[in-house]
């Protein structure tokens, strides 16, 4: 059965499949990514070659809902034994997690090469679970892994609350009487069944980026659960189509690590340009608020001069001392004033406004721009205050973020008397 | 100089069982006859992937001690990207700009992680994935992609082909030496160099990096370092066993090691000949179901962690469960001793049994239940040890040796109430089961001070007589 744009229905089902694929792995490992277990999948994933395997030496045949039933049993088997070593051994989290990986993807290949070494009929095409091959689904398989999916979100859904609880507050949960373990071990599992659904598109060594990329990208974009699941989703799916559709125009290339390429893709996109916690936003936020507080300081270091006014270096150098990126600052700062009309020039009647440096360069306060610098230099009393008396409060509040002065000091309790 | 291109079909059919045919019935003689068949073919695999297990045995100790796995499986898949430019740059596989792009790689990867958590806010855990699978990605898109060009399969980078070293020689001496062997053994032989010259600087920051830091240990710098053998180590064992199965043979056998011993400076000597072992094994293993080499290496790791979990000596599943069931039977053993001492104490001074049981509340130690199977065996067993004996014509008693015994149970019993008594506010009634539980664990001398501070008049709380120090 051929479409008209000439895609065949086999190429729509596999890519509708696939789609569903990347929508579900985005969804479930978004709490993968926020209860901080985004690795945890990595050890699964490696072990679903040694599943896919052993179920084709169990059965014989190579129909893909046996190869992936083996390799969910391969995946549950290999969280089991983390958890085992977890309790059993005194190896720490992350090396059991390695050897858990390493030791059954290890297994996974001795057992494919013995199958290909021996020409058992069929098992040449193992090794493409490796690293994923689209192409070579069939609509049969894609419909059942896009019921998968579905299941797979169906249960997000409807372990919202708790998930959602589990992940961002263990303690409280656990205080409250969830059954936090439970639900660990509930998302854990559903990690695994999403690792092994996006087996045949991203392939073992790869799929964990397709459970952990999608979620952190749309991370970047909001601070809400509710918010936060549909986009990974969106991601996801986005990454597992575009991914597919390139392979098919270059067959050489495995569709894995193109579908994880686009998720990176997407995630760069996300890391550079989301409106909050991008890269470009959180540097357009420090400038502001570095502005501000550098204007603030020009105008507590104008004050305290009065008479014939001041000279623009000796403010200068009482704001920025001989720091490059302090100097940069500070000529923004005073730009930015002159402009607003904060700053002007001492004598304006004997020079007129075309000479802005005027008066030997003499400059003084307007009349409006008194009250703000007063207003200013009493929270720089109050900021030096604060720095002798708590060190401690200041030092990190400076090394996170240079505070915005309105905010901090709008606490009465901290002004100086005046 | 013999070069094959990996890729060829021809020598990918050179698998194990086309060079060397097993010989059935007899392994050991075919054993042998494999380490020299073939111009000693096998041997110079076996000893390339020791070599390569024994470096990658030294690094990993250092990242499991510093709870450093994760970074090492992270830089295993990353440096593939590096390596591969470095092959399209003209480099050799094992030569040194291979060497070069995979150490940058790695850096690339660790300065991602970090720039993604400190300018993104990203967890470290969730950036790591990120990070490591895109280089990945990357590097196998390109291998795909300029496979005309070059000597890499997507296949072998992935799982090595460890048959396939020796085909790879380079004359030295009038011996033909695999090239990956000469990388491996020059690697290590840096590796060791460089842990001997840092070690005491090593394991500062292994043990307690802020300290280490306060103390003026150029902490980043040893990272660093730690860093660059981790992928000096990875992209030596990059040919022999690919890229995914160094994380095993960088982790497992730090982490057996770490079982099995108490000190990183008998940790590392143990993980290298646990790694070196490992590998001999599993070569032989797969030579002999005919499959990966480096898949076998991995499988017989794990197996070899499996038993260190359970056979080591102090931490093992074994000597833990040993070590408790010991002190198991020995309160059975102690309990049965002191329950026919107190019977004893009752027939010698009925009185202290009226005064006991007279307005001071009840003594369940001396309320006897019925012996269950476990006292039985115990009894037997204390019995056969001289501790019980049997006159003729009588019933079970105390021997004069196990009257000792018994007498030192009770006594560190009643020595207990009487320091409980005196120094915590508990009412007497409840001074009895702490004193069940402690009587097994305290020393003479622990008693003799007990003795001295609360109870020089001799008797506990109930009443009762503290029996003398035998």
């Amino acid at each position: 059965m051929t479409l008209a744009a000439g895609v065949s229905y086999n190429t729509l089902v596999v890519v509708a499949g696939v789609a569903a694929v990347g929508f579900a792995a985005g969804v479930v490992g978004s709490f993968g990514v926020l209860r901080r277990r985004a690795l945890a999948g990595d050890a699964a994933a490696h072990a679903t070659l040694a599943g896919v395997a052993l179920a084709f030496l169990a059965t014989g045949r190579r129909d893909l809902p046996v190869l992936l039933g083996g390799a969910l049993v391969a995946a549950i088997a290999a969280l089991g034994a983390l958890v085992l070593v977890r309790r059993v051994a005194r190896t720490r989290d992350d090396a059991a997690t390695a050897i858990v990986l390493g030791v059954s993807f290890g297994l996974g290949i001795a057992l494919v090469s013995g199958i290909t070494a021996r020409g058992i009929p069929g098992g040449a095409g193992l090794e493409q679970f490796l690293l994923g091959h689209a192409a070579a689904l069939t609509a049969a398989d894609a419909l059942l892994l896009a019921g998968a999916s579905a299941v797979a979100v169906l249960v997000v859904v409807a372990g919202l609350k708790e998930a959602t609880l589990v992940s961002f507050d263990p303690a409280f949960a656990a205080a409250t009487g969830w059954p936090v373990t439970l639900v660990d071990y509930a998302l854990v599992t559903l990690v695994a069944v999403m690792v092994v659904v996006g087996l045949p598109a991203a392939g073992a060594v790869l799929v964990t980026a397709l459970v952990v990329i999608p979620p952190v990208a749309a991370r970047q974009w909001t601070d809400r659960v509710p918010t936060m699941l549909p986009l990974a989703g969106g991601f996801g799916l986005a990454s597992a189509v575009v991914g597919v559709a390139l392979s098919a125009a270059a067959p050489r290339l495995a569709t894995g690590p193109l579908v994880v390429l686009v998720a990176a893709a997407i995630f760069t996109a996300s890391f550079f340009f989301a409106p909050r916690r991008g890269w470009l936003a959180r540097r357009r936020e420090q400038r502001a608020v570095e502005g501000v507080w550098t204007r603030g300081r020009v105008l507590a270091a104008a004050a305290a001069p009065a008479g014939e006014g001041f000279l623009r270096h000796e403010i200068a150098a009482r704001v920025a001392g001989v720091d490059a990126a302090a100097r940069r600052r500070f000529d923004g700062a005073w730009l930015a004033l002159v402009r607003e009309g904060a700053l002007v020039p001492a004598r304006p009647a004997a020079t007129g406004p075309a000479d802005p440096a005027g008066a030997g360069g003499r400059w003084r306060l307007s009349t409006e721009a008194r009250g703000r610098a007063a207003d200013w230099s009493r929270r720089m009393r109050a900021w030096d205050e604060i720095v002798r008396t708590r060190p401690a409060d200041a030092r990190t509040s400076l090394t996170i973020d240079l505070p915005d002065p309105g905010t901090i000091f709008r606490d009465d309790a901290t002004r100086p008397p005046h | 100089m013999r070069r094959v291109p990996l890729t060829d079909r021809a020598v990918r059919s050179h698998r194990l069982s086309a060079v060397c045919p097993r010989h059935p019935g007899n392994q050991i003689v075919s054993l042998l006859t494999l380490l020299t068949e073939g111009g000693g073919m096998h041997a110079w695999a076996i000893a390339t992937a020791a070599v390569v297990a024994a470096g990658a045995s030294l690094v990993g100790s250092f990242l499991v001690v510093r709870r450093m796995s994760l970074l090492g499986d992270a830089i295993s898949h990353a440096v593939l990207p590096g390596i591969v430019l470095a092959v399209l740059a003209g480099g050799r596989p094992g030569g040194p700009l291979v060497l070069v792009g995979a150490v940058a790689a790695a850096l690339v990867t660790v300065w991602l992680t970090r720039v993604l958590r400190t300018a993104g806010g990203i967890a470290e855990d969730a950036g790591t994935g990120v990070a490591f699978t895109t280089l990945f990605a990357l590097g196998v898109v390109i291998v795909s992609a300029a496979a005309s060009r070059i000597d890499l399969d997507p296949a072998c980078v992935l799982h090595g082909v460890l048959e396939l070293v020796p085909f790879d020689t380079v004359p030295i001496g009038g011996v033909e030496v695999p090239r990956a062997f000469l990388t491996a053994a020059a690697v290590f032989v840096v590796l060791v160099a460089a842990a001997i010259a840092t070690w005491p600087l090593q394991v500062f920051t292994a043990f307690d990096a802020e300290a280490a830091a306060v103390a003026g240990v150029p902490a980043t710098a040893v990272t660093t370092g730690l860093l660059v053998a981790t992928a000096l180590a990875t992209v030596a064992g990059f040919e022999a066993v690919g890229a995914i199965l160094v994380v095993a043979l960088l982790v497992v056998p730090a982490a057996s090691a770490e079982l099995v011993t108490r000190r990183l400076c008998w940790m590392v000597p143990v993980a290298i000949l646990f790694g070196v072992a490992a590998a001999v094994v599993g070569y032989l293993a797969a030579w002999r179901w005919n499959t990966s080499a480096a898949g076998m290496i991995a499988v017989v790791l794990g197996a070899g962690y499996g038993a260190a979990v359970v056979l080591a000596p102090e931490d093992g599943l074994l000597a833990r469960l040993r070590s408790r069931g010991g002190f198991r039977w020995r309160v059975v053993c102690e309990d049965r001793l002191a329950t026919r001492w107190r019977q004893e104490e009752r027939l010698r001074e009925p009185s202290a049994e009226r005064a006991g049981a007279g307005g001071r509340g009840s003594l369940p130690a001396d309320a006897t239940p019925p012996p269950g199977l476990g006292d039985r065996v115990a009894d037997l067993w204390l019995l056969a040890t001289g501790r019980l004996e049997r006159p003729a014509g009588a019933g079970l008693r105390l021997s004069a040796r196990g009257r000792d015994e018994a007498a030192t149970v009770v006594r560190s019993h009643r020595l207990w109430e009487a320091w409980l008594g005196r120094h915590a506010d508990v009412p007497l009634d409840h001074l009895h089961p702490p004193a069940e539980w402690i009587e097994h664990h305290l020393g003479a001398d622990v008693r003799r001070r007990i003795e001295a501070e609360v109870a020089p008049e001799g008797s506990d709380p109930h009443g009762r007589t503290i029996p003398p120090e035998s």
